[in-house]
């Protein structure tokens, strides 16, 4: 398979999954704002941006200028997609081509009023897409980039909404349980990683931080985790890896980053992570993924020359050497 | 035909003082044609209307669009498709078939020759300043074999009717012709939204056209039994680009750009997430001038450095070979008739269309002279650009041709105004006649063979005698038939 074609599938599936990502924010936010009437509540969910009301809207729904809101993650897939048609099913295609299509229709374009609609109609064929690409793809490279990329773009985007709450924990107030707004916010915190049905399943809506970071960060089986998301990335990059392999290639360091990500969900507890610090935890996921992100497109989708086994042999030996010296 | 039976979408088709495909004389349907034209009295035109809507929407859902002058910020467009089909008789085709196949052979022997011995430069039958100073000349190429002798792999031919009705070829696309994709995708339409026409004829299917493609490029290979083929665009942003995903999805190939492709030690590499590996035959539909930043236009970003001497070297295939241009220059043109008789010592079974060189100072004091009766067109511009059409033009438009023919007279050609045939075509809600051209495609490997139909373009403004999509121009379905209808 071409590695531009393999770095675009790969990117198509991140802006799919965070067009999904960003349409359950609009809903929330929306909610929110309904609810409770008060700003500061989702600003957090957001990011750092100085917008209120129908402003914040626009700008995660229609704002060409942002390049994550609804419409430019759309228009990215599509414009990608475009150039790589051969390599996905027409079903596929057409399916993003018609929502791109739909959106270029102005009314449809500024929803100012009907955000929460507008952004589920874009939510549900994004997800059908996702679901086209399960059902029509044969599993080789197409679809394990494709699950690479949504699986390492939904690690991503739940450990930054986690991120951004975690600042509501500092000072050890996560032990007692939450009291009026916040109890509003953390189901907020669930419902944008759209995972409150899952969580109310699982802990029959106790909403406790301890438990929600728990479930989003650590739970092995339910899909939206971040555990399960880098286990699913591991397990294609794991079978992108082995073609590479076979031909006689070196796999490349992602593997080993992307591993190490995984290996933090899956063999760090709870309260473990709490006592290291929910931040710097978080924190150290993200830049792992965004290191196997860029070594993933050193390795196969530009095919840069990367310190491969023979640098890797001669920098053990020098290191040897050193240590040699030194005793 | 009956009067009582006349078309309810066709009460007052006027076939008009032109060569009309479907009506001999007004209410009189010619033979093959007339189980369509029955089948049109049984429709409203709200009926027509709704299936239009539904080829409309289809082509618009597949994406098969194209974005005008290159411009990528610029929307796409889907070519517009009229619905009622253009059907040719199979008795008609053969002699059509028959003609393109003398052409593309002569047109391959002459190349040969141009970039080998130059044999026929030695006769008075062609001026050799005209074919050694022609853009398309590649003088990089001499003395290069090419796998069977074979230079233009995909040939599309336009051929046009005059008022008579005699078949004419109007130019010869050598270099990276498109369009086919429409003849397959028209056709899947057509059959989509209105298959109950199909039932009175036997038309020939044209869905085989990307596998004999296949077969021909990897006849081409150099050397390798199994060859590595794959399909080279410019990208996204070319106009023609849902075809080059087309082809290259039908054909199991892989879509590469230039940045894809690398030259390693005399051989061509595309870069996969496996590592490298080897190309063979590579269909570009990139021009000649943006292949290889090192031997032709060293800003072309969309080319391989090194590629030209590979392919030099015999160790990849280029389909369409380089330079091909040469022999669909259009001043060249004018000579093709001299050209079959010179290589294949037979007449020209389809006749060019009479052409005044610029070059020639006969020809050229004609066309000064005559210019408002004349097509004057550009001899390397394509795309309807560069043209110009004096019974139409305003007058300072015939002065700026007149200036341009006397300052390059190399530059341009003339040819009568055609009175280009007709066919009914949807307008609105009902059927007018439209100026129509044809381009079908020839496949040339081991063996000629030439796609049954084409791409039948109709010019939609009325009394527009220009057909290209650039310009205004749609689609239209053609059907080549099996047998007569008895």
């Amino acid at each position: 398979m071409l590695s531009r074609v393999a770095d675009d599938l790969f990117w198509v599936a991140r802006y799919v999954e965070r067009g999904i990502a960003v349409s359950r924010l609009v809903d929330v936010t929306r909610h929110l704002e309904l609810d409770a009437g008060t700003e500061d509540f989702w600003a957090p969910l957001v990011g750092a941006i100085d917008l209120a009301g129908d402003d914040v809207r626009f700008y995660l729904t229609s704002d060409t200028m942002n390049p994550d809101s609804l419409v430019s993650c759309v228009r990215a897939a599509r414009t990608l997609s475009r150039g790589i048609r051969e390599a996905m099913s027409s079903e596929m295609w057409e399916e993003l081509n018609s929502l791109y299509g739909s959106l270029a229709t102005p009314t449809i374009a500024r929803p100012r009023g009907e955000a929460i609609s507008f952004a589920r109609l874009v939510r549900e064929q994004l997800q059908s897409f996702q679901g086209l690409a399960e059902s029509t793809l044969a599993r080789d490279e197409p679809w394990h980039f494709l699950e690479l990329g949504k699986f390492v773009e939904r690690a991503d985007d739940v450990a930054r909404v986690l991120n951004r709450q975690s600042h509501l924990l500092a000072a050890g107030s996560h032990t007692k349980d939450p009291t009026g707004p916040d109890v509003v916010r953390w189901l907020a915190v669930l419902r944008t990683c759209g995972s409150a049905e899952a969580y109310a399943r699982y802990y029959s809506l106790r909403v406790e931080p301890a438990r929600l970071v728990e479930f989003l960060l650590l739970n092995p089986i339910f899909p939206q985790s971040v555990r399960f998301s880098l286990t699913g990335a591991c397990l294609s990059l794991d079978a992108i890896a082995a073609l590479r392999t076979a031909a006689g290639n070196e796999p490349g360091p992602a593997v080993r980053t992307l591993g190490r990500a995984r290996a933090q969900v899956e063999l760090t507890a709870i309260d473990e992570v709490f006592e290291r610090g929910l931040e710097g935890f978080l924190s150290n996921i993200q830049q792992l993924i965004a290191q196997a992100s860029e070594e993933l497109s050193a390795t196969y989708l530009r095919d840069e020359p990367v310190p491969g086994r023979l640098v890797g042999v001669a920098r053990a030996t020098m290191i040897m050497a050193a240590q040699q010296q030194q005793q | 035909m009956t009067a009582g039976s006349r078309a309810s979408v066709l009460p007052s088709y006027v076939p008009g003082e032109f060569w009309d495909e479907m009506f001999e004389a007004p209410g009189q349907v010619r033979p093959h044609y007339a189980e369509l034209a029955r089948r049109l009295t049984t429709l409203s035109s709200a009926d027509v209307q709704k299936r239009q809507r539904a080829a409309d929407l289809s082509f618009q859902a597949q994406g098969i669009t194209f974005s005008v002058n290159q411009d990528p910020s610029g929307p796409e467009k889907t070519m517009p498709f009229d619905l009622v089909p253009r059907i040719v008789m199979a008795e008609e085709w053969k002699r059509i078939e028959r003609g393109l196949e003398q052409r593309v052979r002569a047109l391959n022997l002459f190349l040969h020759d141009i970039y080998h011995e130059q044999r026929i430069l030695r006769t008075e039958l062609i001026p050799a300043e005209l074919v050694l100073g022609a853009r398309g000349y590649r003088r990089e190429f001499r003395t290069v074999d090419v796998p069977l002798g074979v230079y233009t792999h995909v040939v599309g031919s336009d051929l046009v009717r005059d008022g008579r009705g005699t078949w004419f070829v109007l130019e010869d696309n050598l270099r990276v012709p498109s369009g086919v994709s429409y003849v397959v995708e028209n056709r899947r339409v057509l059959k989509r939204v209105w298959p109950q026409i199909f039932t009175d004829y036997r038309v020939r299917p044209v869905e085989g056209y990307p596998q004999d493609l296949l077969e021909v490029l990897r006849a081409v290979g150099p050397g390798s039994d199994d060859p590595t083929v794959v399909l080279l665009t410019p990208g996204v942003h070319n106009s023609a680009f849902f075809e080059h995903a087309f082809l290259a999805k039908s054909m199991g190939i892989d879509l590469v750009q230039g940045s894809d492709l690398f030259v390693d030690d005399a051989a061509v590499y595309m870069r996969t997430t496996r590592g490298r590996r080897r190309v063979d035959v590579i269909y570009r539909r990139v021009d000649d001038d943006f292949l290889d930043p090192l031997a032709f236009r060293a800003d072309s970003l969309l080319g391989v450095p090194g590629l030209l001497a590979t392919c030099r070297m015999g160790r990849v295939t280029i389909a369409n070979a380089i330079g091909t241009g040469l022999a669909d220059d259009k001043a060249i043109y004018a000579y093709v008739p001299t050209i079959i008789k010179y290589y294949l010592g037979e007449d020209e079974i389809l006749p060019n269309v009479k052409t005044y060189v610029a070059d020639d100072p006969t020809d050229r004091a004609y066309i000064l002279e005559h210019i408002a009766e004349l097509v004057v067109k550009s001899v390397n511009e394509s795309g309807g650009y560069g043209m110009l059409i004096g019974p139409h033009a305003p007058k300072k438009d015939l002065d700026a041709y007149r200036t341009r023919v006397r300052d390059d007279p190399r530059g341009y050609i003339a040819q009568p105004t055609l009175a280009l045939s007709r066919h009914p075509t949807w307008s609105v809600d009902h059927l007018e006649g439209r100026h129509v051209d044809l381009r079908p495609f020839i496949l040339f490997g081991r063996d000629v063979k030439v796609t049954p139909g084409g791409l039948t373009r109709v010019a939609l403004r009325s009394g527009s005698l220009v057909v290209n999509s650039s310009q205004g121009g749609g689609a239209k379905d053609t059907w080549v038939l099996e047998a007569e209808p008895c």
